[in-house]
């Protein structure tokens, strides 16, 4: 007999079912990834062990893993406005280099000697936040006036705006901002204006914090706020909100500057916290991997902040595991990507269970 | 500022456009034919990377670059049955799979290619597709070194650009495939299996891809980098808006591309006072402009990105 997909009265929702669903998943994507260990002749057990063990259960490796969750989170916040309003933006990667450039011009621009040296350190980092992340507002405000006034196609628009965004950096970096040297890149920001470490003996910088506070914010905007009803009931229909009062078009721009503000507020904390520098190819993708957490938290506030350290966790595991074992890192990143496509698969068994006889209708049919 | 108009280097600019152009405009091509059908392939990118893998193994495997080639295609086409299955069967955001799919893609190019080549890979070059001087036509000042003194690939990228540009507009075929992606309702009432067109053109837009990434080896590098594709597959995107979904308009579109990185290139060794970055910039934003709706519409079809439910 052969077997049938039927859909499913009502997709399944319960916690238990979900749960089961991720843990599926994420169970499936581990055991394809460990038949990729053996193949360089490793065991999968203890591989996974030691990646576990260097990223959360070490002092050095968990402490880098909240610095690389921070970018994460913030920009997987970001998606979270941006996608449940309606404001398919897939621009976090420019957006968050925007911060990164203008915090950086700000930050050098309060050297010794320069026209802000007489501000205290602590108001310099506070300002070059926020510009960073005022920058990352308007760049991806933009695309969402677009959407709003011309009905541009926001998905294409905001993919080239990352382009734009990536070349006007190797513009300054080679150009306008760099520092002597053979680097393109710009001079070190001075380190009274780096973000302060905040657990001894990591490189964990207090970037970390603002993102769980951001999170906070988000979470209480989204959920609890009327202008975060408005926002979701936006992007889960359009007629149906504009017919209930909402002001559409402003609230996806609205989305949209918040969005943007979340990601510029990513790469000015990776500047500030991180890199101490501008320098070409610094996002590191995290634009996009953070669309990823974003998703396998199902666009919540919690879940997303849980992907996103697990994302990262297993980054940061993955480099360990290269130094001590030679490895090659990569392997985890099929692992990663693996585990959002299961899950991903998995909606099948939420809408749809498999039947050994045909459906009524069909067999009516035949 | 002279040295721009100069002539040598103006023969040597376009020569080099036409150059990069080519696997541009392949991935182009087939993506084409996915978005005509409703289905945006954020997948590309990662596919030009699995087809340049193959094409470079395979090809030093067996000195054969026709058989690189061949591997290519092929492994481009198991990638892209992989997205068929999430863009059509499960019905997940198109985004969202391409996304995804890339990451996955880069990670088992690296890991395929350290399992094969050792840790620390030699650097073995792959036998490469020798250039082509057309006889008669090469030797032609100006237009000669520019157009018939370049790779087989290149007059095969063209004759295909223009193949599918009748095949998208003067067929039967090509129709129900732009009635899948405007209204794929109607097209199934009509008759139509939508799932099968989408998947057919699904693995169409595999092909291209993998072909851009055996030109990319094969004709170009001659070696096998994590890196090689840096973003020509996004590229390939706005390569498809700004020729505005038409193969034909795709040829000019994917030159300009290609003349902004060669200038780019080019620029760079001069060192004149005007920022090659700028002209890098400037196709990316003549493509923000063409789908902004700015200045008319550079309309896509109008089910893109959107899944089809079988009633």
């Amino acid at each position: 007999m052969t077997p049938y997909l039927v859909r499913r009265l009502t997709p399944l929702d319960s916690r238990l079912a979900l749960a089961a669903l991720y843990a599926g998943a994420i169970v499936a994507a581990v055991a394809a990834g460990g038949s990729m260990f053996a193949l360089f002749g490793a065991n999968p057990v203890t591989a996974y062990l030691s990646l576990i063990e260097n990223a959360f259960f070490d002092l050095r490796g968990f402490g880098y893993t909240l610095v690389q969750a921070t970018p994460l989170i913030l920009v997987a916040l970001g998606a979270i406005v941006a996608w449940r309003s309606g404001f398919m933006y897939l621009g976090f990667d420019g957006a968050m280099i925007v911060g990164s450039t203008t915090a950086t011009a700000f930050a050098l621009g309060a050297g010794p000697g320069l026209p802000l040296d007489m501000l205290p350190s602590t108001i310099v980092v506070a300002l070059a936040v926020l510009v960073g992340a005022m920058a990352g507002a308007l760049w991806s405000a933009i695309v969402a006036v677009l959407q709003v006034r011309t009905g541009g196609n926001t998905v294409l628009i905001s993919l080239m705006t990352n382009y734009i965004a990536i070349v006007l950096v190797q513009f300054l970096v080679s150009g306008p901002m760099r520092a002597v040297g053979d680097q393109p890149q710009t001079s070190l920001i001075d380190r009274a204006f780096w973000l302060p470490i905040i657990i001894e003996g990591t490189r964990t910088h207090a970037g970390i914090l603002i993102a769980l506070v951001m999170a906070a914010v988000i979470f209480v905007l989204m959920e609890k706020s009327a202008v975060g009803y408005e926002l979701v009931a936006a992007g889960l229909n359009q007629k149906a909100a504009r017919y209930g009062g909402v002001d559409v078009g402003r609230r996806v721009v609205q989305a949209g500057l918040v969005a943007g503000a979340l990601a510029g507020l990513a790469g000015a904390i990776t500047i500030l916290g991180v890199q101490h520098r501008l320098l070409d190819g610094l996002s590191q993708g995290a634009g996009f991997i953070g669309i990823v957490a974003a998703l396998l938290g199902r666009l919540t506030v919690p879940g997303s902040v849980v992907a996103s350290l697990l994302y990262s966790g297993l980054t940061v595991g993955a480099d360990a595991m290269q130094r001590h074992t030679g490895l090659p890192s990569a392997l985890v990143q099929v692992v990663q990507a693996l585990i959002v496509l299961f899950v991903l698969a998995a909606e099948i068994a939420r809408t749809h269970r498999i039947a050994l006889r045909a459906p009524s209708a069909a067999k009516a049919r035949a | 500022m002279s040295t721009i108009f100069d002539a040598t280097f103006l023969v040597t600019w376009l020569a080099a456009g036409v150059r990069l152009s080519g696997p541009l405009l392949l991935a182009a091509l087939g993506e084409i034919y996915a978005e005509r059908s409703g289905v945006l392939n954020v997948g590309v990118e990662g596919t030009i990377l699995i087809g340049a893998l193959a094409s470079y193994l395979a090809a030093v495997a067996t000195g054969s670059p026709a058989i690189g080639i061949l591997a290519a295609v092929g492994a481009a086409l198991a990638a892209s049955l992989l997205l068929a299955f999430f863009y059509v069967v499960v019905q997940a955001s198109q985004v969202v799979v391409g996304i995804v799919f890339n990451v996955l893609a880069l990670g088992l190019a690296s890991v395929i290619y350290r399992a094969a080549m050792g840790d620390v890979p030699a650097l073995t070059s792959a036998p490469m597709i020798e250039s082509f001087s057309i006889p008669g036509l090469a030797n032609l000042p100006a237009v000669g070194p520019i157009l018939f003194q370049q790779s087989p690939m290149l007059y095969a990228t063209l004759a295909l650009a223009v193949a599918a540009g009748l095949v998208l507009y003067r067929t039967r075929f090509g129709l129900n495939l732009r009635a899948v992606g405007e209204n794929p309702r109607a097209a199934a009432a009509a008759g139509l299996s939508v799932v099968r067109m989408r998947l057919l053109c699904i693995l169409l837009s595999g092909v291209g891809a993998g072909l851009a990434g055996g030109y990319l080896v094969l004709c170009q590098v001659g070696l096998f980098r994590d890196t090689i594709v840096a973003g020509r597959g996004f590229i390939a995107l706005a390569i498809v808006i700004l020729g505005r979904w038409n193969p034909f308009a795709a040829i000019l579109a994917a030159f300009a591309f290609g003349l902004a990185d060669a200038l780019g290139l080019s620029l760079q060794l001069l060192a004149l006072p005007v920022a090659p970055q700028l002209f890098i910039a400037l196709p990316y934003l003549m493509t923000v402009v063409a789908i902004s709706g700015l200045f008319g519409r550079a309309r896509s079809p109008a089910a893109l990105m959107q899944p089809y439910q079988e009633e």
